[in-house]
């Protein structure tokens, strides 16, 4: 929430403070779109892109998972709804003539279904980690590239942000009163405490692990366009 | 219409703009300038009651402790909500302007009425101990915890003024800091209210729209929208959507009670 | 639900005229005491309305910070309340009423118990029992504490259950007097301003308890907040009540000092009994000077005496202070243990106390005495006018020990709302003198056509600056005689003060209302200072070093006629079954 000089009104809101996050996802589905349909590269010397892997076959939970992220929700609500676009008096713009339900219309209620797509990534997680194993065996040899790594890398930060997400906050712990009061108590405040620790990373984990999978994406798009830009650490 | 009333002006000075004005008419309503010395470390409150010993005793401002314990100095310096008397001038750059919350209804210069959260403080239904909880109770230190970052809330509303629903929307919204009540009481290790029915109808919790303006000027860092809103949105949606959760609470038999508004009319006492 | 937002409508004040409110008890004051006297009272069937002059739920109680004294003995078992009982006399220099510290003591445990049942969420010990701290001067951990915001999480408590059982309470209304009934010997009424909107209000009632704090703001350099002006000594005088001990305020050791801002903001014990190591200018470590075996944890008066002698002596820092240094413990020792006193640091004086010394000096900290009160019931010497808290005396004598405030107003805070709710269930309310209430109409709304062209918050400074310099920790009669000077010239000052402006939240008025409360109860202080002829507890004096036993006397401060007068009152003695308790 800057206070911002004068000059910088004459500018546009989002020129300033852009929201990369939520223009990073607006953009990763038209590329994914574009790459998709234009020019598939499924599958190239053992690496298996992203958007090909399974968890794009069930493509649409992945994306509603995104959509109904505590995360997401407040990018699009002050970025796209601009409910509100800043906090200080100088961001406020006209919202306050605008008529506004927050999150109780038919559609929004929806959001309250995130736990579900939360299960769905996390049922998805797996593929990655096996795209991963995947690009291990390649030709018959047990081998060690960057791509690999970068592979892993990506996984690892989907899960970041798959287990920061607020709902398994409260499925693993949050929901509890009194932890000296249910079974396991302290083992589940232990998670909780470690899980909230993740959660206070969530938002950037939400973009991180977005920048990663185009990351991978156009790694994969680089090297099936012969870019020589794979290295070759171990190989049996 | 803005009257100037300077001292010392020059080095070692600062330039306060301080909104002016009587109630809600407008005719009253200006900005006066005051030229105040400059002293390290002073904070906006300082200024205001330099003002008000030397330049114009007829200036109104809301205060108490004057070290950021009791939440009455809360105003909007240069836009943002904050606490008065814990605003070091050194930290704005250029003039200071101190305006009243918006959200409330203005009584008189920086003053404002905050009556109206009485009302909604009367609706939330009060701590009551589970059957059982006995006359001295018995619960450890990990079951602190969690409610007692709320009850770190010094009732400045400085989150109901900067939150956008309160502010600019005449929704039925309780308000981030109720909403932070409710969750210091859900969570007390030995209430035995679900308030989370309430919290819904009443309380129009699916109002918020986790923009965490609230969460990003609490003078206190009570991380509002992660620690207390979005966790009492889960327990809504335990309690109201999600179908596993009704179908086990049924098998299981519930024993928390169930409660409604506090009090139906939600009326001031 | 906020569509009342915009709902205020401007109240065209007509001059002279009041609202009229009846209840059966009045409660003024919302702070720990008031809002546990209307609970009491209200549970008891008597309709009860609270009027404070802050909102509600700001009172001065928020501010404090280590914790609650009372003897439950989960730390350590050998504790009870006949060691707190005797604790409290035995620090209160014997000035004490033995039956107050008996009630005090026995009554404290029942109380925090039901706090908790109230909803407050105390530290816990390892076995899940209220955890306890040390302070100064507790023989035994004793101070059950909420991290260190133990007084937020009393008033917040006692404020939701003011409001769960739908208590009317009227916050920003400032009472300026009691009134009494037309025999001129009971309390029947009382005065007051509603902040917002200017209007007067007439509070007819059977019972009034006082419960309106301390007066530290008549100190230039206080851990005190806005409303602590003595209003209501000053009030309860005026009624014709007796105030006791006027002259024993406590001294605070450690205060902030810099930057000017936040002079006077308290440092918390706790950073001395967490390990703070004292130090002059020098470096030397100068408690072992004035008391080698307790060193930083001797009692409060001993410290704050030591740190001003230092400071007299020219061995201070150029800001007129001693170093404080916590530093040696660690950074996460500290964040962890005095999370409040760090961020006070860094955020009003930019000094991160993990790695720097903190520069601290004697802050104003607590009235120990006020008005008289009966120790069962805890009326004053006017029928109808009980009092409890900060602005009673009796319980602490020469020296209030720490923690032992918060139980102070829980437990007569519900005594007294208990026996004004009982008093009022037998009576009508009582009609009021018209006379009486003319005239202070009179005088409440004189600043507005005052003569003269005096700044109230000048004044309040003036009168501040005068106690401070004259009526401090170390006194002498020249000094006293000199403060009480200056104090008249003031007050003929005070006179021409004017209020400027409409009514509706004019803070002019207001505070030249406080003004002349200030100077009332200064000069009871000067003037009390002046009668006891010895040191004893809070109160030194450079001519009179020695402490005397014919100065068990408590001093009482009366008006009679226009005039001030004193009397010595010895101190009731002890019952020999619990003089068998004192250990010192
Ligand atoms: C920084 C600090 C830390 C402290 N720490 C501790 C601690 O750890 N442990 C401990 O036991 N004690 C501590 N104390 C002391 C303790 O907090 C107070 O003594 C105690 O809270 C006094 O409570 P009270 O209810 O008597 O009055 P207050 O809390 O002072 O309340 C007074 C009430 O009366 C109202 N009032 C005053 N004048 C008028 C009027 N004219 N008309 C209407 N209303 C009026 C005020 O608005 C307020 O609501 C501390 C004090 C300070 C300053
Ligand atoms: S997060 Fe919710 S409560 Fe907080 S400011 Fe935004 S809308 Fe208001
Ligand atoms: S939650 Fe924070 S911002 Fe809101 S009232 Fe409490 S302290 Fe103020
Ligand atoms: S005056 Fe108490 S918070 Fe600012």
């Amino acid at each position: 929430m800057g206070l911002r000089s004068d000059w910088k009104y004459l500018l546009p809101y989002e020129l300033l403070e852009p929201n990369w996050r939520l223009w990073s996802f607006v953009a990763v589905l038209a590329v994914g779109f574009w790459a998709v349909v234009a020019f598939p590269v499924a599958q190239f010397a053992g690496y298996i892109d992203p958007f090909y892997s399974p968890t794009v076959l069930i493509v649409p939970l992945p994306g509603v998972f995104r959509l109904t992220c505590y995360a997401y929700r407040k990018d699009y609500h002050r970025h796209l709804f601009k409910h509100p676009q800043g906090c200080s008096n100088a961001d406020r713009g006209e919202a306050a003539g605008r008529k506004y339900t927050g999150e109780r219309n038919a559609v929004f209620q929806l959001e309250n279904f995130h736990r579900y797509f939360l299960y769905a990534g996390i049922a998805i997680l797996p593929f990655f980690y096996y795209d991963f194993g995947y690009s291990l065996v390649y030709s018959g040899q047990f081998v060690l590239r960057l791509g690999s790594l970068v592979l892993l890398a990506n996984a690892l930060m989907l899960t970041g942000w798959t287990l920061s997400c607020h709902a398994f906050r409260h499925l693993v712990g949050g929901n509890i009163d009194c932890y000296s009061c249910v079974a396991a108590g302290n083992a589940r405040k232990g998670i909780y405490d470690k899980q909230s620790w993740l959660n206070s990373h969530h938002e950037a984990l939400a973009w991180i692990s977005l920048l990663t999978i185009v990351f991978v994406d156009l790694y994969l798009r680089g090297l099936a366009a012969g870019l020589p830009i794979d290295v070759t650490f171990l190989r049996f | 219409m803005s009257q100037k009333f300077e001292e010392k002006p020059g080095e070692g000075t600062v330039k306060l703009r301080v909104r002016r004005g009587v109630g809600s008419d407008p005719a009253t309503d200006r900005f006066d300038e005051f030229v105040v010395p400059m002293e390290k470390g002073m904070v906006v409150l300082n200024a205001i009651h330099y003002i008000q010993a030397h330049l114009d005793p007829s200036l109104s401002a809301r205060w108490n402790c004057k070290a950021g314990r009791c939440g009455s100095c809360s105003a909007e310096i240069n836009g943002r909500p904050r606490l008065m008397c814990k605003t070091p001038v050194e930290s704005i750059e250029g003039d200071v302007v101190v305006e009243p919350m918006k959200a409330f209804p203005r009584l008189k210069d920086i003053v404002t009425d905050v009556d109206a959260n009485w009302k909604v403080a009367a609706m939330i239904p009060p701590f009551t101990p589970k059957p059982g909880a006995g006359e001295i109770f018995r619960f450890y230190q990990q079951d602190v915890d969690r409610s007692r970052e709320f009850r770190r809330c010094i009732e400045c509303f400085l989150c109901q003024d900067v939150c956008h629903v309160v502010r600019e929307h005449e929704a039925d919204y309780v308000g981030p800091r109720w909403v932070v009540k409710a969750a210091s009481l859900d969570m007390h290790p030995m209430d035995g209210l679900n308030r989370s029915k309430f919290m819904k109808d009443k309380g129009g919790l699916g109002y918020c729209n986790i923009t965490k303006c609230c969460q990003e000027i609490c003078p206190e860092h009570i991380v509002i929208t992660d620690d207390a809103i979005i966790p009492e949105k889960e327990r809504v949606v335990d309690r109201e959507y999600d179908p596993l959760v009704w179908v086990y609470r049924h098998l299981r038999g519930s024993k928390e009670a169930e409660a409604q508004s506090f009090r139906a009319t939600g009326g001031a006492p | 639900m906020w569509s009342s937002k915009s709902e205020r409508v401007e109240v065209k004040v007509d001059e002279k005229s009041f609202e009229e409110k009846v209840c059966d008890v009045l409660v003024i004051g919302g702070g720990g005491a008031g809002l546990r006297a209307a609970i009491e009272a209200h549970d008891k069937k008597a309709n009860t309305l609270v009027v404070c002059k802050s909102l509600l739920g700001k009172a001065h109680t928020v501010m404090a910070e280590g914790g609650i004294a009372a003897a439950l003995g989960n730390v350590d078992p050998e504790d009870g309340w006949q060691v707190h009982f005797s604790d409290t006399i035995v620090e209160g220099q014997y000035l004490s009423n033995w039956r107050m510290a008996e009630i005090f003591a026995k009554e404290a445990i029942e109380r925090v118990y039901e706090l908790e049942r109230y909803g407050a969420l105390f530290d816990r010990t390892p076995e899940g029992k209220i955890s306890q701290r040390p302070f100064g001067a507790h023989t035994y951990r004793r101070l059950c504490h909420i991290g260190d915001r133990t007084g937020l999480e009393l008033i917040r408590t006692l404020e939701d259950q003011v409001i769960a059982r739908g208590i009317p309470f009227m916050d920003e209304v400032m009472v300026t007097s009691i009134i009494k009934d037309g025999g001129g010997g009971r309390a029947a009424a009382a005065l007051g301003i509603d902040i917002r909107t200017g209007m007067l209000i007439l509070f007819r009632f059977k019972a009034v308890i006082l419960a309106t704090g301390g007066c530290g703001k008549v100190y230039e350099v206080t851990s005190n907040s806005y409303e602590s002006t003595g209003d209501g000594v000053s009030m309860a005088y005026r009624a014709g009540a007796e105030l006791m001990d006027m002259e024993m305020i406590q001294f605070h050791p450690t205060g902030m000092i810099y930057p000017a801002g936040v002079r006077g903001m308290l440092v918390t014990e706790a950073v001395r009994g967490e390990g703070g190591i004292l130090t002059n200018a020098k470096g030397e470590r100068f408690m072992t000077k004035y008391d080698p075996k307790r060193m930083e944890l001797s009692a409060r008066d001993v410290v704050a005496r030591a740190i001003y002698s230092e400071i007299v002596a020219g061995r201070g820092t150029k800001n007129g202070a001693v170093y404080l240094d916590i530093s040696h413990r660690g950074a996460d020792y500290i964040k962890k243990k005095l999370p409040s006193m760090y961020d006070q640091f860094l955020e009003f004086a930019g000094v991160d106390i993990t790695k720097e010394r903190m520069e601290v000096a004697p802050t104003v900290h607590y009235q120990m005495g006020g008005v008289r009160v009966d120790p069962e019931t805890g009326e004053t010497s006017v029928r109808g006018i009980y009092a409890a808290g900060e602005v009673a005396s009796g319980l602490h004598g020469g020296n209030r020990l720490g923690g032992n405030s918060l139980s102070d107003i829980l437990v007569f805070g519900r005594r007294a709302g208990g026996a004004a709710a009982d008093v009022a269930a037998g009576m009508d309310v009582p009609e009021f003198d018209r006379k009486e209430l003319e005239s202070e109409v009179g005088r409440v709304l004189s600043p507005f056509s005052s003569a003269g062209n005096a700044n109230p918050f000048y004044l309040k400074e003036a009168i501040a600056k005068n106690m401070w310099k004259h009526v401090g920790i170390m006194r002498n009669e020249a000094d006293l005689t000199a403060g009480l000077k200056e104090l008249e010239a003031i007050s003929t000052e005070a006179r021409k003060s004017k209020a400027v402006g409409a009514r509706a939240y004019n803070q002019s008025w207001l505070d030249t209302l406080q003004v002349w409360d200030m100077i009332l109860v200064s000069e009871a202080i000067i003037r009390s200072a002046l009668e006891r002829k010895e040191s004893r507890g809070a109160h030194t004096r450079s001519d009179f070093p020695e402490k005397s036993e014919e100065w068990l006397m408590n001093i009482i401060t009366v008006q009679k006629g226009e005039k001030m007068t004193h009397e010595l009152r010895p101190v009731p003695k002890l019952p020999p079954e619990l003089a068998a308790l004192i250990k010192e």
